[in-house]
């Protein structure tokens, strides 16, 4: 357990460090650069909407799956209020009220 | 006598303004700490363990995608390789926050480095789009993620601790998905973002029986070509309309 702890640590110790400790000796073409622009999208993107679609282990794209009415609730009040919060809020209520009807 | 930076009045204000910044995200912090205590515990870790990977690793993703491999006893030497493929997106984060942080000691950008997360990430590309290299950028982003790490590990010991007493059924969980999910919608406003998301999100979901996380760095991958392609057509089509524009006039 302390090798496991250990390792993680590095791990992940290195991914968010390492470029910027070494970054001097790389240097970035304008073009790679210009394509780190829209990582975070697209980041967000894959951590975002496997959490939404699967369900038990299979695609549900129906409304009925309480995660994508929620998901899809929530990115309404979004687009319209603007508020992070509300947007939680909002998308924690619609899940909960599957559970309750 | 030289006064130490972090007496300084303006990167103390940066440092409170960035505080304020990763506010909003608290709510998704707390959820999404408390439901990774709570898994790890219910996954088999010794509570004392279970807090030292919280507040050593410091990265919810790769320790929950990490959690099947621990307790199937798997050598270490897999379990790192899964976290670190599972935190390959900070490696793209890295190259982006680079050059705003060039300026900086190593020992202040091995701090800066360990704090960073998806939200303050994205917070900060977000201010640096709009504002460019403003000063004590370094106050501002360790304020932010310094809140976000507060908050994290206090929620995580916490769900750690708890573990036994909260059910899976609250579904916390949702409510960090539903954080970056406020976090993601803004930045598919414009058509490069959209045509990255909209490549990244079914690759991932496709994919995502690969082991490691791989399925997430393939999305990724996918969805950054996407997203350039469509930046570069746009970029053509102005120039094409400039062009005809100035051959009119």
């Amino acid at each position: 357990m302390l090798l496991v702890t250990v390792g993680m640590v590095l791990a992940t110790f290195m991914t968010r460090a390492g470029l910027l400790l070494v970054g001097e000796r790389f240097k970035l073409s304008p073009r790679v650069e210009a394509a780190l622009r829209f990582a975070p999208v697209c980041a967000l993107a894959v951590l975002v909407v496997p959490e939404i679609v699967v369900q038990a282990g299979t695609v549900n794209l129906s409304l009925a799956n309480p995660r994508l009415a929620g998901a899809l609730a929530a990115t309404a009040f979004f687009l319209w209020k603007r508020s992070m919060v509300g947007c939680i809020v909002v998308g924690t209520l619609v899940v909960a009220a599957f559970r309750f009807l | 006598m030289r006064v130490p930076f972090y007496r300084d009045p303006a990167w103390r204000l940066e440092l409170r303004r960035g505080v304020r910044t990763a506010l909003p995200a608290a709510p998704g912090v707390i959820a999404w700490g408390l439901v990774t205590g709570v898994a790890m515990v219910k996954s088999g870790l010794a509570v004392h363990w279970a807090i030292v990977i919280s507040l050593l690793v410091y990265a919810g993703s790769a320790q929950l995608a990490t959690l099947p491999l621990i307790a199937a006893a798997q050598p270490f030497w897999i379990v790192s390789l899964a976290a670190f493929v599972t935190n390959l997106r900070f490696v793209i984060y890295s190259a982006s926050l680079r050059r705003w942080f060039e300026a900086y000691s190593h020992r202040r950008l091995a701090v800066l480095g360990y704090f960073t997360g998806d939200f303050t990430f994205a917070m900060f590309m977000d201010r640096v789009r709009r504002e460019g290299e403003f000063a004590h950028r370094d106050a501002w982003f360790l304020g932010a993620c310094g809140f976000n790490w507060v908050v994290w590990q206090v929620t995580s010991i916490v769900g750690i601790l708890a573990a036994t007493a909260i059910p899976s059924e609250w579904g916390l969980q949702f409510a960090g998905t539903l954080a970056l999910l406020a976090l993601a919608i803004p930045l598919c406003l414009e058509w490069p973002g959209l045509a990255g998301a909209a490549v990244a999100a079914p690759i991932a979901v496709l994919a995502r029986g690969l082991p490691f996380g791989l399925g997430l760095f393939a999305g990724i991958v996918a969805g950054i070509a996407a997203a350039v392609t469509v930046d570069a057509m746009i970029a053509r089509r102005n120039e094409t309309v400039a062009r005809e524009g100035d051959e009119l006039s």
